[in-house]
């Protein structure tokens, strides 16, 4: 009998659906893997299996019996416990006084604190989580605050651990102290949920993976039976017919250059480590990697989102120094962002206002200070038309739209800057096939036209399919540029699980 | 497109009915109060409605009303963008202090001079206003807080301006001398003066702003989402800085039309007293900041507590039960929809 089992569940915030229809079936004694691109719905899934949401369907059952939590309580009581990406952690109190907050020993009235520094000591030492019990948590390193967290799952008898990015914050090092506590953990007959969308963990930690796309279960697979390709094409690869029509490109001149470019991290390393790359007139260039190796991170400095710790940035020859977007778009720059609702979008705006965004200040919409509201509505008809967003009209609020059309109102307004540089982020996650074969033809449309197109992806048939250049990204680093002949699944694969060698 | 259908468009969430059940909602409470009290309510609210709406009474209801309309703009302009500036008193009193002390000074013919020292007086307060906005994309001190907080020094300091260094030695009361009569402004017809027309303009100019301008739709985007906003090239602490600079300078332009066309020299404390600000808050919050809406919303308010004090002089129902009225609106709205729910 499974020990923790999740069937059918769905959870929607808004029009967006987080998990649709995941299934997750977990022995007792194994650490399992949760992997999936970011957006795949693994926290979704987490929070409703720690009773933080309620499914809008499906069952979770443990060891075999349905429960249904109303709150992290129900499910502390029922033997859970969850590592959160942030740690909630009081700083200024004391290791022990975390630990045992909520379910202090007693003794009469009071706080029983022999009792609890004891029992919290003996913990640390049966699990051989090295911390003092009377270190102030505020002074202690991440890593040991970890500790810390896991303590007080364990000090509420946990039978069920849940790690979401357990190693996001972590060193190395410390990962690998973690690994060993997990494993010591298993083995003691307890049940540990691993989130994680790094390869290399999961293969070198779990017994068994399940793999998210799109909030559905896409695999279930055994890790002694799996390889990386296989987990990658599982997180990431679409059935997309990705015939895309592609002549061979007449490159331009360099319009977009980085320089060395350094974003300090959450952890010791930096989230990117001196990229430079280089992208002419005419071409796609493509970024491969695991979500969550930097890309985000780089392509926000580019856009002027992030001030970059080192390094620079050219647009079209203009060295943009201000770390604000509009001196990035006055260079030259359209962007279609990862997040088209959070980002991309005013989702209680109307589609006339969505698509106006960044043609505000000039002609047609804008004449000297003042807008011109019949041309918004004008222009956003045209954009509806040619992109066919179906939408009834172009008052309605966008918010109401799926998915796909909410994409396109983001797609046809940077499209429609006609800027030479086009930053293309995760352009068709999420969206049906016939949405994604449109974005795609445009994208190579716009290259045609001798723009330069820098395409971010976690979906590497995407970046094949469309990209002339291939730059593989991986722990900060861009590891490999490849033209488009010898950029192929394999090579590609390897690299984005940072193997360098074998690829090479 | 025009204008009504845009507005149903860009906020479907603003829409009436919602507003008119919180205010049937809330009279029904208020009217259970009344009863409660001994007293009987249908009178008690025609006194209000015959206080505020009927010809004699009107012009009392839109002298109160230019102070509030104008404090509820004040509320209303940041709100638009998802902003708060909660210290409408603060700029009140450094624009009616600058209103009531130029005139003092400043030689010249009086209608320049009333001119100069509205102009001063929304110019040094819509300045300290900015002082909030800049707190916050330098330092982080979110704006909420330090636009409060800003408030206190500046009614302290000017309430010791007041006591000491201008005090009116005439009276030997807390308050300045009087300004000369020259520079005071027009009464239109009995207490009300051009300020009333003042403040009439600036509203139509900022419904205008919102609905016409550039400036106004990057501000309703902010609101709606600033992320959009910034991720679409709007500089959003240069937009801050404006808004704020444009929400003070109407309280500065509201303290010293008070000043000068009704009180004619800065009183300690008689600015803040009737609590523009607060009702002005209040009515900004009941549409989320949309100008039209915040301006029926502030003559509401207005109708309402001119009429309380009819109330009060003929049915001994004290006049603070429009002030729970107005309250009882707001959250009965807030219950509706939800404001500061965490939206997904």
């Amino acid at each position: 009998m499974p020990e923790i089992e999740a069937l059918g569940i769905v959870k929607r915030y808004g029009g967006l659906v987080a998990n649709d229809g995941v299934d997750l079936s977990v022995d007792r004694g194994e650490i399992h893997g949760v992997m999936g691109e970011n957006g795949a719905g693994k926290t979704t899934l987490m929070s409703v299996l720690f009773g933080l949401q309620a499914p809008d369907a499906g069952e979770i059952r443990l060891r075999g019996a349905a429960v249904r939590f109303r709150s992290p309580l129900d499910a502390m009581a029922a033997g859970m416990g969850m590592v959160h990406q942030s740690f909630k952690l009081f700083a200024s109190l004391n290791v022990w006084e975390n630990i045992v907050y909520g379910a202090e020993p007693t003794r009469g009235p009071f706080i029983d604190r022999r009792a609890a520094r004891a029992q919290v000591a003996a913990l640390a030492e049966r699990y051989r989580l090295a911390v003092d019990p009377d270190a102030v948590v505020g002074d202690l390193s991440v890593g040991v605050r970890q500790r810390v967290e896991i303590l007080k799952a364990l000090y509420r008898d946990a039978r069920v651990l849940i790690l979401d990015e357990p190693t996001a914050v972590l060193t190395p090092q410390e990962g690998d102290a973690l690994f060993g506590v997990l494993r010591r953990l298993a083995a003691g007959g307890r049940t540990v949920l691993l989130v994680t969308h790094k390869l290399h963990e999961a293969l070198a930690i779990t017994d068994r993976v399940t793999i998210l796309r799109d909030g559905r279960t896409v695999a279930s697979l055994r890790t002694a039976e799996t390889n990386p390709r296989e987990i990658i094409r599982a997180m990431t690869g679409r059935n997309v017919n990705l015939n895309v029509e592609k002549g061979p490109p007449h490159v331009g001149a360099p319009r977009l250059t980085a320089v060395d470019l350094i974003i300090a991290g959450a952890a010791a390393r930096p989230a990117v480590d001196r990229v430079s790359l280089s992208v002419r007139a005419g071409e796609i260039v493509g970024i491969a990697g695991v979500a969550g190796n930097g890309q985000n991170e780089l392509v926000e400095a580019l856009v002027g989102l992030r001030r970059p710790d080192g390094g620079r940035v050219e647009i079209c020859g203009v060295d943009v120094k201000a770390a604000n977007v509009a001196a990035h778009r006055a260079a030259g720059l359209a962007y279609i962002p990862e997040d088209r609702a959070a980002v991309g979008s005013a989702l209680p705006a109307s589609a006339a206002d969505n698509l106006a965004m960044g043609f505000q200040r000039a002609a047609p919409l804008a004449r000297g200070p003042f807008v011109i509201p019949a041309a918004f509505a004008e222009r956003a008809r045209a954009l509806i038309r040619r992109y066919a967003i179906r939408i009834p009209s172009e008052r309605v609020a966008v918010g109401t739209l799926s998915g796909g059309n909410l994409q396109k109102v983001v797609v046809a307004r940077e499209l429609s800057h006609e800027a030479p540089v086009l930053i293309a982020e995760q352009p068709t996650r999420g969206l049906d096939i016939g949405a994604t074969e449109t974005i795609h033809e445009r994208l190579m449309a716009e290259r045609d036209s001798g723009r330069a197109v820098l395409l971010v992806s976690a979906e590497l048939s995407e970046i094949l399919a469309l990209s002339d250049r291939v730059l593989v990204m991986f722990e900060g680093r861009i590891l490999a540029d490849l033209p488009q002949e010898r950029a192929d699944e394999e090579s590609v694969g390897l690299l984005m699980a940072g193997r360098a060698q074998e690829a090479a | 497109m025009n204008g009504r259908a845009r507005w149903t468009a860009t906020s479907p969430r603003l829409r009436p009915p919602p507003v008119l059940l919180a205010i049937l909602f809330s009279t029904l409470v208020g009217g259970a109060l009344v009863l409660v009290s001994g007293h009987n309510p249908l009178r008690a609210y025609a006194e209000i409605v015959e206080g505020s709406l009927s010809l004699d009474s009107l012009p009392d209801t839109l002298n109160w009303a230019t102070p509030l309309v104008g404090m509820t703009l004040v509320a209303a302009i940041p709100l638009r963008g998802g902003m708060l500036n909660l210290g409408g008193d603060g700029q009140l009193v450094i624009g009616g202090l600058i209103g009531a002390l130029l005139p003092l000074v400043l030689p010249g013919p009086g209608a320049l001079v009333s001119i100069a020292a509205l102009a001063a007086a929304a110019f040094g307060a819509g300045l300290y206003a900015t002082l909030a906005a800049w707190g916050e994309a330098r330092h982080g001190v979110p704006m909420l807080i330090s636009s409060l907080l800003l408030s206190y020094p500046a009614v302290g300091v000017t309430s010791y301006l007041a006591r000491f260094p201008f005090r009116d030695g005439a009276t030997g009361l807390p308050q300045t001398a009087m300004v000369p009569t020259e520079a005071r402004l027009h009464a239109l017809s009995g207490a009300l003066s051009a300020g009333s027309l003042l403040i009439a303009a600036i509203a139509v100019a900022a419904v205008f702003v919102d609905r016409r301008t550039v400036a106004g739709y990057e501000l309703r985007m902010r609101g709606k989402n600033p992320r959009f906003a910034g991720y679409g090239g709007v500089r959003l602490e240069r937009q801050a800085i404006g808004t704020m600079f444009a929400s003070g300078a109407i309280a500065g332009l509201v303290g010293a039309i008070v000043v000068l066309g009704s009180q004619f020299r800065f009183i300690d404390g008689a600015l803040l007293t009737p609590a523009y600000t607060w009702s002005g808050l209040m009515a900004a919050l009941l549409v989320r900041g949309e100008p039209a809406g915040a301006i029926l919303a502030g003559l509401f308010f207005a109708a309402l507590q001119t009429g309380g004090f009819a109330m009060q002089r003929e049915t001994s129902v004290p006049r603070v039960l429009t002030l729970v009225l107005q309250a009882i609106v707001i959250l009965f709205l807030a219950m509706r929809q939800g404001v500061g729910r965490r939206s997904p």
